[in-house]
């Protein structure tokens, strides 16, 4: 009826498709499990009295088909691990994690996103550096540097060694005792804290203008009346305040003129670096870097490939819809968590040779910074699981209900920063993060309240940066250790949930 | 490369076990409706072996069915069954079937081996095995050549048999083409018709779904109609075509001496009339096509005049529904 025009020869005709063109398949070891298999059963098949035959020829045939079955008993044992279930559930994981990985890379998006956060992370690493290598200006807190009288010697020299400050006739006799240059009475009295917390008895006068030690009249009337203004029946000494159920300095009283003129500069450094560290991993990786990234690369995971009406390549295979969802997260792991990684470890590096420090790398701040980077694993997993779920949900509106999300976890990781022990900020993956690297900072700094307390003692700005960005673990109360394991825990569940959540809401989903 | 089609039939996971003796695919009172339109109405069939066509106009609810024989839909009633078990539920029967969708959306930038053989892993097939599986059904649709170019860069009917290929890499007992004559070349539209024919000898079960009835008469007999979400006419083609030939129907053939040549057809018992509609062409009206059709080459040459061309005005789908639509009336 129809004329036939095509050639109406089946394509197996063609000789080179014959199915006798296959490649010679090679003897794998399952084929040769299969044969010793197969001459066992054919032992088995043989009929009985021809085994019970005598004859050499037919004990060596029983010979070798006992052989060939302890061979094939072995081989069962020994099952190649390629065939089992679990390795076929390995495959397919890496399948699809390779392939989200592969899609990623031919994706504009995914370097712009990328990018960014490298830009991000370059430009403030630039404006730390810059803060690190300005150089601070010495403060001289009690003004004995000061040369009143105009006769060459500072203030706290004339007092040592009791002539008048404030005559310029009255002064050391010079070719005994030469005048100091004045920035010997800058910073002239250091901090003295050995770290003990169960030591409350701290500081040591340095330069004697309390206890009068050095000084031509220890009965001078430049010298304070009262040696224990901070009432601890120890004259001369830095009164340290402590919690000893937290171990944190909550307050210091100092003697008059004890430990009253430390070195500003590597003070306000150290005090403005781990501010830096605390807050850049707080804000930057924490809940920039850690929002965003998902934001932009997690939420379209399932949804891209349901609006694109590509996920039924993936889905029309033997593997679960709840696989599918968790597997793609694996891929997006796979990405965001070697990538966080560099940057977290590029910017320790990079801060561990600029910070203030004895040696040339200052690898003390290393477990502040694996902190960082604990947190930054665990927020981006937590939000890229939300995103996906949402994106899965809601194909249409997954996105804004994200950037809604986003809003949320943004305030409340600024009142974590504000106020860490608000409970409702525990509604938030931000808090948890951001609680992580509370943790993890005191175990990195001992001395952290220490050196808020000294802070605040010294200098407005750094007080003000380090303690903006330290809080104590909020958890549970002077048990960092415990506080983390906990925000882990939260965090792990919050992911779980969420990916239950995706998996069930996916499992629903028709595909048109 | 033909894939070696004889080792199959167990399933990807140990638990599920194919029920030998159910039919591939079931459908009990399925009837899937969005909003409220009806995509499918109260469709029951049951399918095990052979090549069957699915024939509907758009919109007719192929698609709607195949979505819901491979799990990506679920009936909004009635029962759908793959191998025994819900395909909405159960993944594990996918392992024995192929499915190419009707989407036009492919991954641009993979190559065609790529992306057959990342999706072949999915099988739980290793690297090697899905990459070796791979090239042969490649070899098979003919892309050899261009396996490792990106899909991007293909035309339409490289497109077509790519996906082709991918539902082939399991072997598959079950092979489900949701129109994949669509848009393609003749080349093209051969080598598919081929390779379904092929598979249909080898003992697969193939749906395969079109809008063009001389399509799916090119691959196979065996026919279902939809039309409007219902199962409209299930069985031989021959048998229906037989009913549609009594029916009046017009043969138009192209010439340069249309009226000399309509003269000569005007003597045969089945030709009712003849129309000149327009200049270089003739209109033949008969109550037996093939009957005509038979005495057709001889009356051409008898008369002596140049045929240009010969066409079917009546033979396509929609005199087809119409004829089955009217009868059933």
């Amino acid at each position: 009826m129809i004329p036939d025009e095509e050639p109406n020869q089946p394509v197996v005709d063609s000789p080179e498709l014959q199915p006798s063109a296959l490649p010679p398949v090679p003897q794998t070891f399952e084929q040769q499990v299969q044969a010793a298999a197969d001459a066992q059963e054919a032992r088995q098949q043989a009929p009985p009295e021809q085994l019970q035959q005598g004859g050499p020829a037919t004990v060596a045939g029983a010979a070798v088909a006992q052989l060939q079955r302890v061979q094939a008993t072995a081989a069962q044992a020994f099952r190649p691990l390629t065939n089992t279930v679990w390795s076929k559930l390995d495959r397919k994981a890496t399948a699809v994690a390779e392939f989200t990985l592969r899609q990623y890379r031919t994706k504009n998006s995914t370097w712009v996103v990328l990018g960014i956060g490298v830009v991000f992370v370059a430009i403030v690493l630039m404006f730390y550096g810059e803060a690190m290598a300005t150089g601070f200006e010495s403060v001289d807190n009690d003004g004995d540097s000061e040369d009143w009288d105009g006769d060459g010697y500072p203030t706290g020299q004339e007092r040592k060694y009791d002539t008048n400050p404030w005559d310029g006739d009255s002064h050391p006799d010079p070719n005994i005792i030469p005048p100091d240059s004045p920035e010997k009475w800058i910073d002239e009295d250091d901090i003295d804290w050995d770290g003990d917390y169960k030591n409350w008895n701290q500081g040591h006068d340095d330069d004697g203008d309390c206890t009068g030690d050095g000084w031509i009249d220890p009965d001078s009337f430049e010298l304070p009346r009262n040696q224990d203004r901070n009432g601890d029946n120890v004259d001369c000494n830095v009164h340290y305040h402590m919690n000893s159920t937290t171990n944190t300095v909550y307050r210091i009283n100092s003697d008059p003129n004890v430990d009253e003129d430390p070195d500003d500069e590597a003070f306000l450094k150290e005090s403005l670096h781990r501010a830096f560290v605390l807050g850049f991993g707080k804000i930057g990786f924490g809940f920039l870097i850690g929002i965003f990234v998902p934001l932009f690369l997690a939420t379209g995971l399932v949804r891209d490939e349901m609006e694109n009406g590509t996920l039924h390549y993936i889905m029309g295979k033997p593997i679960a819809r709840a696989e599918i969802l968790a597997y793609r997260l694996l891929g997006y792991i796979a990405m965001v968590w070697p990538y966080s990684t560099v940057l977290i470890l590029l910017t320790g590096i990079v801060t561990g040779f600029l910070a203030p420090s004895e040696s040339v790398f200052r690898f003390h701040d290393m477990s502040a910074w694996l902190g960082v980077l604990l947190a930054s694993w665990l927020v981006m997993l937590a939000y890229g699981t939300i995103f996906c779920t949402l994106g899965v949900m809601s194909p249409k509106f997954g996105l804004w209900l994200a950037i809604g999300l986003g809003v949320w976890e943004f305030s409340m990781a600024m009142m974590s920063l504000a106020a860490p022990n608000f409970p409702l900020t525990w509604l938030s993956i931000s808090h948890w993060g951001i609680e992580i690297i509370n943790c993890t900072s005191v175990l990195a700094y001992p001395d952290q309240s220490y050196m808020i307390n000294m802070a605040s003692q010294i200098s407005w700005g750094s007080e003000i940066a380090l303690a903006g960005f330290y809080s104590p673990p909020s958890v549970v109360s002077g048990s960092p250790f415990i506080s983390l394991l906990i925000s882990i825990f939260v965090l792990l569940t919050i992911t779980i949930g969420a990916l239950f959540v995706g998996q069930s809401s996916l499992k629903r989903k028709e595909l048109n | 490369m033909i894939p070696d089609l004889s080792q199959m039939g167990e399933g990807e996971t140990q638990e599920w076990a194919p029920v030998d003796e159910a039919p591939h695919i079931m459908l009990d009172h399925v009837t899937k409706t969005y909003g409220s339109v009806n995509g499918l109405n109260d469709v029951s069939l049951a399918i095990k072996g052979g090549v069957t066509g699915i024939l509907g106009q758009n919109g007719a609810g192929k698609s709607t069915l195949f979505k819901l024989i491979v799990g990506r839909l679920q009936p909004s009633s009635g029962n759908v069954h793959l191998f025994g078990t819900n395909p909405f539920k159960n993944p594990a029967p996918y392992s024995r079937i192929g499915y190419v969708s009707e989407s036009e959306h492919l991954y641009d930038w993979m190559t065609g081996l790529d992306f057959v053989a990342t999706l072949a892993r999915l099988y739980g097939y290793t690297r090697d095995e899905a990459k070796e599986r791979a090239m042969h059904v490649i070899d098979f649709v003919g892309l050899a050549d261009v396996a490792n170019k990106e899909i991007g860069k293909y035309s339409k009917g490289m497109r077509q048999r790519v996906k082709i290929a991918h539902a082939l890499v399991n072997e598959p007992d079950l092979i489900i083409l949701d129109e994949p004559l669509a848009g393609c070349d003749p080349l093209a539209r051969t080598t598919i018709m081929n390779v379904v024919r092929e598979l249909g000898a080898m003992g697969k079960t193939v749906l395969v779904s079109s809008h063009i009835l001389s399509e799916i008469e090119r691959i196979t007999e065996q026919i279902i109609i939809l039309h409007n979400g219902r199962l409209l006419a299930l069985g031989n083609l021959h048998a229906i075509r037989e009913l549609l030939d009594k029916h009046p129907h017009r043969i138009l053939l192209r010439t340069d001496e249309p009226r000399k040549l309509g003269t000569a057809f005007l003597p045969h018992n089945d030709v009712y009339g003849v129309r000149f509609p327009q200049d270089h062409e003739l209109v033949v009206e008969t109550n037996n096509l093939s009957s005509v059709h038979q005495a057709l080459p001889g009356i051409c040459t008898e008369s002596g005049v140049r045929v240009t061309g010969i066409e079917n005005p009546d033979d396509n789908l929609e005199s087809l529904l119409g004829y089955l639509i009217e009868g059933r009336a």
